[in-house]
């Protein structure tokens, strides 16, 4: 009998039911413990960083004699002192185009934005910490910044990184052979730029990082608030040349992520760096300005798409030109890669696009490095196609979903490799559509309409987003996107301890999604055993086998692929103890909830926790000839090339003329991940990310001034949405189950933005359209939609 | 983001909070709730060596009417003027704006006297206060003196109270129109800070018409703007859309508010416009109501 | 500058504690850090996300907002004593159930402000639960399914009346 690699359909018992979640036992009683809550061991030393207020600076002199006078100041170092003890951040890539930057994880020389650090004061506490920062006095000459996208793209911009010679850091063009000629075929040619603000994950919990050595100086233990602990335990090792096998990196819980924190930042460097340094602990806490100062941001794109479509509004030839501001450094390990290279990508969507050529460009500024924010740059590009969807329906009198219909890959179509070598191997393209219309009554709320689109003093229209997802990369996908710093696998360790209780360590790090939950729900079912002996442990580099982590929705597939693998070649070795016992054949045993029972005989079984005491010698039984004494594997499961969920949101919104407030009036969303482990889960996962869409389009944006200042870096004036300004929503599940990686799963972490974002301001432009007006902006911030209000009807003020 | 040092005094009588401030002078901050003091101290924009918390001080809070001109202590918490039936009948203004204050964890701990003498550009009471023309009580070692809304409000975060002085407390005069009263604003979000804010107080005679308003409006300036062309106009006018439009218009006209990040001079100008029709509609359609 | 400390007496969860603080010690430092309450969480510092919420004399406040020192002689209830009371179990219960929670950052502090706001509101509306809680901000959830547990927590509070 052969281990089977994909799990029989009758095997998923627990997968599948919304089962309340396990992490809530401490989460919802104050008994979680994110970074800051790890108990302080004695003699800790508190870092503060001292924050460039400049955006561009030569560094002419720092002085630290007032800072290191205060008692309680222990030490004050500079960037120099930094560069003796670590490398500064960088990763090479693998992409022709990427022009690779270094960041000294404490600047030298220069600072290249507001927020980066200069300096770190090392003191006994926090409160002295931050007296001491501001004793720190720092003498700079300031140089002439690049700020904006465009402008710092300009030949004559200030250059970010001299060395470079230019502020493109990366650049690429495609184009499928007879595009020009394809256009010529063309019954019209549609054109549109669509312009982004800057925004950024903002989870509720900012970073921080707790380091410590062992008493030989040897063994390195850190907390950091991370959605990539595998990846910081390299990078650490790599830059400040430690023994990697050394390095034990711990997530607590996380207060959220959203892909800010799938990336490795200085002060992750900077902890173990002092830690080895003064052979003690050192920790540090981010307050939120340093949050939105020095976070990964995100979204600052420019997109200019020209749609070629013939007399039915069918896209014959597309073009897009991105542009996507990537800040002051590469992040690491992503590079300047993320945005611009997956916008140009992703573009394409659920639909049929044969003929397609992109140029896209990642252009370096004094801003804060860009990233990832959930969504990476599919919101933006969903906006992109699902703007041009919307167009081409104006243009030829059609209605918008109609246009859709006629431009989305057909079920048989399927599997399906787009120009730009996406696998879509199974999905519900054009059934999520016909059944997200008929959630929201499409077809009624259309009729009702008037030409102007006023009803009751209110402009109302309605929004359409069809997408696909990227998800679950494995070493073909990140390889392919350059990326040498991320293996691409995940590891997961399941063992059966000798009690019988299960317990699996899985290369993920929680950030909320109910990996404590989910992950058990999947190893219960494919070990048969019951849900409630399934413990789950993640984030722990110390106890989980190797792997790439969280980020761009890679838990179910990566994650869940390889508990799955493990999960079937430790039932296996189950079966067969459990076969030589009763003396049967291991292929007529089916274990099930927690019991090896044989086929046909009904009286014969035996439990998991009696085959556990054999396969661990706790009885006189020895293990079957050929078999290995205890009951536990490891798989690292590499899931190839990113697994394509899809999803359709549409909304209805009602614009007020007279103030310019947009209200969701009704919301609903059809969503395809394969298959569901926890619906409960995944509709929080479409909920949370719908909301962050809704911030992204109404309220959103992270404003620098012409000298690189952020004027809005805390939460009174970087607008979160709350309670009153979220929608109600109805969400509906369709599972296209693939057969890409074991459990059929598909990823889902991200979508609720990418449909998110279109969807809204598709309705907001649907609403404008009838005064003519042009909505290719986000966000739409009361004040903006006045004035596009205005200019469509000609009028000015009140 | 943690506050720098400071020396902290508690003193339980108001002789010796003067005591202090004589002291101490600018080198000292009052902490009355702290809901926009310690974010300021929190960020270090503010680093006073001495805090002199009112917090101990009974005889500051305090609600009381006389001949229905409302008097309120300066440590009043907003929740407790919120819930007085005293407010409500007297002020009933007042009543209505404070919701508007941040959350209810907020106004149980900040103050009526500390969100007015704060003096925010974007704060609710400072345009209630203008609107009803509402007298500040200032105390200082020995003196006392009384000083006009109208004159209170300087800039942002800037007040008349001088060195050494301490906002005692402030009288809401019953004025006529003081029942037919409505605040309104809008934000980037629902609820949070406003773009603009509109307290309104109408008189409404017998007959239905307007025969006094009193309209103050926030976040169009550095200090709430009382908007005279706008009430004259709503008295004089006749009643209908047309004499709101007008009013409208004519309060637009009246601010010159700023851009911002948050929200174009024009938007402010179209918001205050669109507030003032709001707030009057709101007031007649109760009247014609009840 | 000072560093004198001064004497700090909370009774927290329904125990005494004095400590020797600094005066700048924030009260939520001060719960966190002095007597290892971390249930009670910091996202800005500023008075807005809420994630600070205590029980300050039975009222909600930010313990962000406020120096140990200043509310001395007060009675402190933190989401470790939420827990420890029976009564108020359905409200955590129907965040369970809900769903209501995700990476939990913020949810000591909503539950925090609904003990409160179902004390005072005892059978509310939505429209009235998104406004009691439109002052804590959640960056996971989307707020639907905390505005359910509200919902059901106010249905199965003993005697319905907090
Ligand atoms: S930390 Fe207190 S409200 Fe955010
Ligand atoms: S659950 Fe993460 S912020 Fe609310």
């Amino acid at each position: 009998m052969a281990v089977q690699d994909i799990p029989s359909e009758d095997s998923w018992k627990n997968v599948g039911r919304s089962i309340p979640r396990r992490e809530d036992a401490w989460l919802l009683t104050g008994k979680g413990c994110y970074v800051d809550d790890v108990p302080e061991p004695p003699n800790t030393l508190h870092l503060g960083f001292v924050l460039s207020p400049e955006a561009h600076a030569r560094i002419v002199s720092i002085d630290t004699a007032e800072a290191l006078a205060l008692p309680g100041v222990v030490d004050v170092l500079t960037g120099d002192d930094i560069a003796e003890l670590a490398q500064p951040i960088h990763t090479s890539f693998l992409l022709e185009g990427h022009r690779d930057t270094f960041r000294d994880a404490i600047a030298r020389e220069k600072a290249r934005f507001v927020g980066e650090a200069v300096a770190v004061v090392v003191a006994e506490n926090p409160y002295v910490a931050e007296d001491g920062v501001e004793r720190v006095f720092v003498s700079y000459e300031t140089l002439p910044p690049a700020i904006d996208l465009e402008s710092a793209a300009r030949d004559d911009a200030p250059l970010v990184h001299e060395e470079l010679g230019t502020n493109i850091v990366l650049e690429s063009t495609f184009a499928t052979d007879g595009l020009d000629e394809a256009f010529a075929g063309a019954t019209q040619v549609i054109k549109e730029t669509f312009r982004t603000g800057r925004i950024a994950g903002v989870p509720m919990e900012p970073r921080g990082c707790l380091a410590t050595i062992d008493r030989a100086g040897e063994e390195l233990t850190m907390w950091t608030a991370t959605q990539i602990p595998n990846l910081v335990k390299t990078a650490v090792a790599n830059l400040l040349d430690h023994p990697e096998s050394s390095i034990r990196v711990i997530t607590p819980d996380v207060g959220g992520g959203f892909g800010t924190k799938a990336h490795f930042y200085p002060e992750e460097l900077v902890c173990p760096a002092l830690a080895l340094k003064y052979g003690r602990p050192v920790k540090w806490i981010q307050d939120r300005r340093e949050e939105i100062l020095t976070n990964i941001h995100a979204r600052e794109h420019i997109y200019t798409v020209e749609a070629g479509i013939d007399a039915d509004g069918v896209i014959v030839a597309m073009r897009c030109n991105m542009m996507a501001n990537a800040g002051a450094y590469s992040s690491y390990p992503f590079g300047a890669t993320l945005e611009a290279v997956g916008g140009v990508r992703f573009v394409l969507g659920p639909y049929h696009i044969r003929n397609y050529g992109f140029e896209t460009r990642a252009v370096a500024s004094h801003t804060c490095p860009a990233g990832a924010y959930r969504g990476t740059a599919q919101p933006t590009a969903m906006l992109a196609i699902e703007g041009m969807m919307d167009r081409i329906g104006r243009a030829i009198g059609v209605d918008p979903a109609e246009v859709r219909r006629r431009n989305l890959i057909k079920p048989d179509q399927l599997p399906y490799t787009t120009v730009v070598g996406m696998h879509y191997r199974t999905g519900s393209y054009s059934e999520s559509l016909e059944r997200a219309l008929e959630m929201i009554d499409y077809s009624r709320l259309r009729s009702d309409q008037t030409a102007d689109r006023l009803v009751d003093g209110k402009y109302r229209g309605i929004g359409i987003c069809c997408y696909t997802e990227n998800s679950g990369m494995g070493v073909a996908a990140v390889r392919a996107r350059g990326w040498s710093a991320i293996p691409g696998f995940d590891g997961a360790l399941v063992r059966v301890a000798s009690d019988g209780k299960v317990k699996a360590f899985i290369s993920h790090a929680a950030c909320g999604q109910g990996y404590y939950t989910s992950f058990a729900q999947i190893v219960a079912d494919q070990l048969g055993v019951h849900f409630e002996d399934v413990s789950i442990v993640v984030g722990d580099t110390g106890l989980t086998p190797e792997g790439s982590n969280t980020f761009a929705s890679r838990g179910t597939v990566t994650g869940g692929g390889a508990a799955v693998r493990a999960c079937l070649v430790v039932a296996d070795k189950m079966k067969r103890i459990a076969a030589d016992v009763m003396e049967v054949s291991a292929d007529d045993i089916r274990i099930e909830d927690g019991v090896a029972m044989v086929q046909g005989v009904p009286d014969m079984s035996m439990t998991v926790r009696e085959i556990a005491e054999v396969a661990y010698s706790k009885t006189p039984h020895a293990m079957p000839e050929g078999q290995d004494y205890g009951l536990e594997a490891t798989d690292h499961y590499d899931a190839g090339m990113p697994t394509i969920s899809n999803a359709v949101h549409v909304a209805a919104v009602a614009v007020d003329p007279d103030d310019g407030t947009v209200e969701v009036e009704r919301y609903v969303v059809v969503h395809d991940c394969g298959r569901v482990i926890n619906p409960m889960i995944v509709d929080g996962q479409v909920h949370g990310g719908a909301v962050q869409a809704l911030g992204e389009v109404l309220m959103e944006e992270l404003v620098y001034d012409e000298a690189g200042q952020l004027q809005n870096a805390t939460l009174l004036e970087y607008l979160l949405p709350t309670a009153m300004d979220a929608p109600m929503m109805d969400v509906e599940h369709i599972q296209s189950i693939t057969d890409e990686n074991p459990g059929g799963f598909k990823g889902l972490g991200e979508g609720g933005v990418i449909g998110g974002v279109p969807a809204l301001t598709n309705a907001i432009a649907d609403a404008l359209s009838g005064i003519g007006a042009n909505v290719n902006v986000n966000p739409l911030r009361p004040s903006r939609i006045a004035d596009i209000i205005d200019a469509a009807l000609g009028t000015n003020s009140a | 983001m943690k506050p720098a040092p400071f020396e902290y005094v508690s003193p339980e009588s108001e002789e010796e909070v003067l005591d202090l401030l004589h002291q101490h002078g600018d080198d000292a901050r009052l902490l009355a709730g702290g809901q926009s003091l310690v974010p300021m101290l929190n960020l270090r924009i503010v680093q006073p060596e001495v805090i002199i918390d009112l917090g101990r001080c009974p005889s500051l809070a305090f609600i009381s009417a006389e001949n229905g001109t409302l008097v309120c202590g300066a440590m009043t918490r907003q929740m407790t003027a919120e819930r007085s039936p005293a407010v409500r009948e007297n002020c009933p203004l007042l009543a209505k704006a404070l919701p508007y204050l941040g959350g209810t964890a907020h106004r149980n701990r900040g103050t009526v006297g500390g969100t007015l003498a704060h003096a925010d550009r974007l704060a609710e009471l400072p345009a209630v206060a203008l609107a009803l023309d509402a007298e500040f009580i200032a105390r200082k070692s020995g003196s006392e003196r009384m000083i006009a809304a109208a004159d209170f409000f300087l800039t942002d975060l800037t007040t008349a109270l001088e060195e050494g002085e301490m906002l005692h407390s402030i009288r809401l005069p019953r004025a006529d129109g003081n029942h037919h009263t409505a605040f309104v604003e809008v934000g980037n979000r629902r609820h949070g800070f406003a773009i603009v804010g509109l307290a309104a107080a109408l008189e409404i005679a017998a007959d239905g018409t307007v025969a006094g308003a009193r309209l103050a409006a926030m976040g169009v300036g550095a200090a709430p703007v009382r908007l005279h062309e706008a009430e004259q106009i709503l008295v004089d006018g006749p009643a209908g859309d047309d004499t709101l439009r007008a009013a409208g218009e004519a309060a637009a006209q009246a601010i010159d508010p700023d851009d911002d990040i948050h929200a174009s001079a024009v938007y402010r100008r179209r918001l205050t416009s669109t507030l003032v029709r709001r707030a009057v509609q709101e007031i007649l359609g109760n009247e014609a109501g009840s | 500058m000072s560093f004198s400390k001064v004497e700090v007496r909370l009774t927290v969860n329904g125990t005494e504690y004095v400590r020797s603080v600094e005066p700048r010690y924030l009260l939520a430092d001060f719960l966190r850090h002095e007597l290892g309450l971390t249930g009670t969480h910091i996202g800005c510092e500023q008075g807005v996300c809420g994630a600070c919420t205590v029980l300050l004399d039975g009222r909600t406040a930010r313990s962000c907002l406020h120096f140990a020192v200043q509310v001395s002689g007060s009675e402190v209830t933190t989401i470790e004593g939420v827990s420890a009371d029976e009564s108020l179990k359905p409200i955590q219960d129907a965040f369970h159930h809900n769903h209501a929670l995700q990476c939990g950052y913020c949810t000591p502090g909503f539950v925090m402000t609904t003990v409160e706001f179902l004390k005072d509101n005892p059978a509310p509306d939505e429209a009235a639960i998104r406004r009691g809680l439109t002052n804590n901000v959640c960056r996971c959830t989307g707020y639907v399914n905390i505005i359910k547990a509200v919902a059901e927590a106010a249905d199965n509070m003993p005697g319905g009346e907090g």
